[in-house]
């Protein structure tokens, strides 16, 4: 899959940026590679997050909600471990801002 | 690596979610990896920052941070007897408790790392099922000795 946007860099966030976030970021990472989307992800807090300059940002809506402002493509995800959810959420999301070359 | 500091508790009796807490804690405190502050400070993350921590269906992930008391990465399992509530809407009721500690902010990334392949391949149905501790405990050595990660 190519990505007008590449590689892209995606942060998964949690309130600590230690537990929850890296446990994400091994799934979206295993969710890129099955979508042969390049990209690179790194684990972070909330604050972190904000002076971070992301493209796409994934983590629980408790969290999202929170980050609706910030310049990047928040992406909500309530299970962490499921990676086909992780897998549809970023095609759709992706492709809602036409980041996906057709 | 060769994961050490495992332990786990299989049909956990506990009243709720802040029992459960303590109750994990406590096996980070006896494995040597955790003061008694740690454990206060994992509960008192849940309710500052709300129950994220809830990461897929029946399941938390409760840690605090390496200076609230973290001596050495670990990891304690718990599977409780009666679900219990954490206030989070879709990942509500939890059955299946993580705790882990950590001395810094790398020490434990191998064994999270380890630990979400295990759960993507479901360790996590595979702890529920555990008819004792010792096999809850030999699932746990076994799915985190088996995925190399870095």
């Amino acid at each position: 899959m190519r990505l007008t946007r590449d590689p892209l860099y995606i942060a998964t966030v949690c309130g600590v940026g230690m537990g929850s976030s890296l446990i994400l970021k091994m799934t979206v990472e295993d969710a890129l590679r099955e979508l042969g989307i390049p990209g690179r992800v790194e684990h972070m807090d909330l604050s972190s997050v904000r002076s971070a300059r992301v493209d796409v940002i994934v983590a629980q809506p408790l969290h999202t909600e929170e980050l609706k402002g910030l310049n990047a493509l928040v992406i909500p995800v309530t299970n962490f471990l499921d990676k086909e959810g992780i897998k549809r959420a970023l095609v759709t999301r992706l492709r809602e801002v036409g980041w996906i070359a057709e | 690596m060769v994961v050490q500091r495992l332990a786990a508790r299989r049909a956990v009796q506990v009243e709720n979610w802040e029992e459960a807490a303590r109750a994990a804690g406590a096996l980070l405190v006896e494995l040597g990896c955790a003061t008694p502050n740690y454990v206060e400070r994992m509960s008192a993350l849940v309710r500052e920052q709300g129950p994220y921590m809830v990461l897929a269906p029946g399941l938390a992930l409760l840690h605090a941070r390496p200076e609230d008391g973290g001596l050495a990465p670990g990891l304690a399992v718990i599977t409780l007897a009666q679900p219990v509530s954490f206030g989070h809407p879709e990942n509500d009721p939890v059955d299946l408790i993580l705790a882990f500690a950590s001395p810094n902010a790398q020490d434990h990334l191998d064994l999270l790392a380890r630990l979400a392949r295990a759960l993507q391949n479901g360790l996590d149905l595979q702890l529920r099922q555990s008819e004792s501790e010792s096999e809850m405990l030999e699932r746990l050595h076994t799915a985190l000795e088996s995925h190399v990660c870095f």
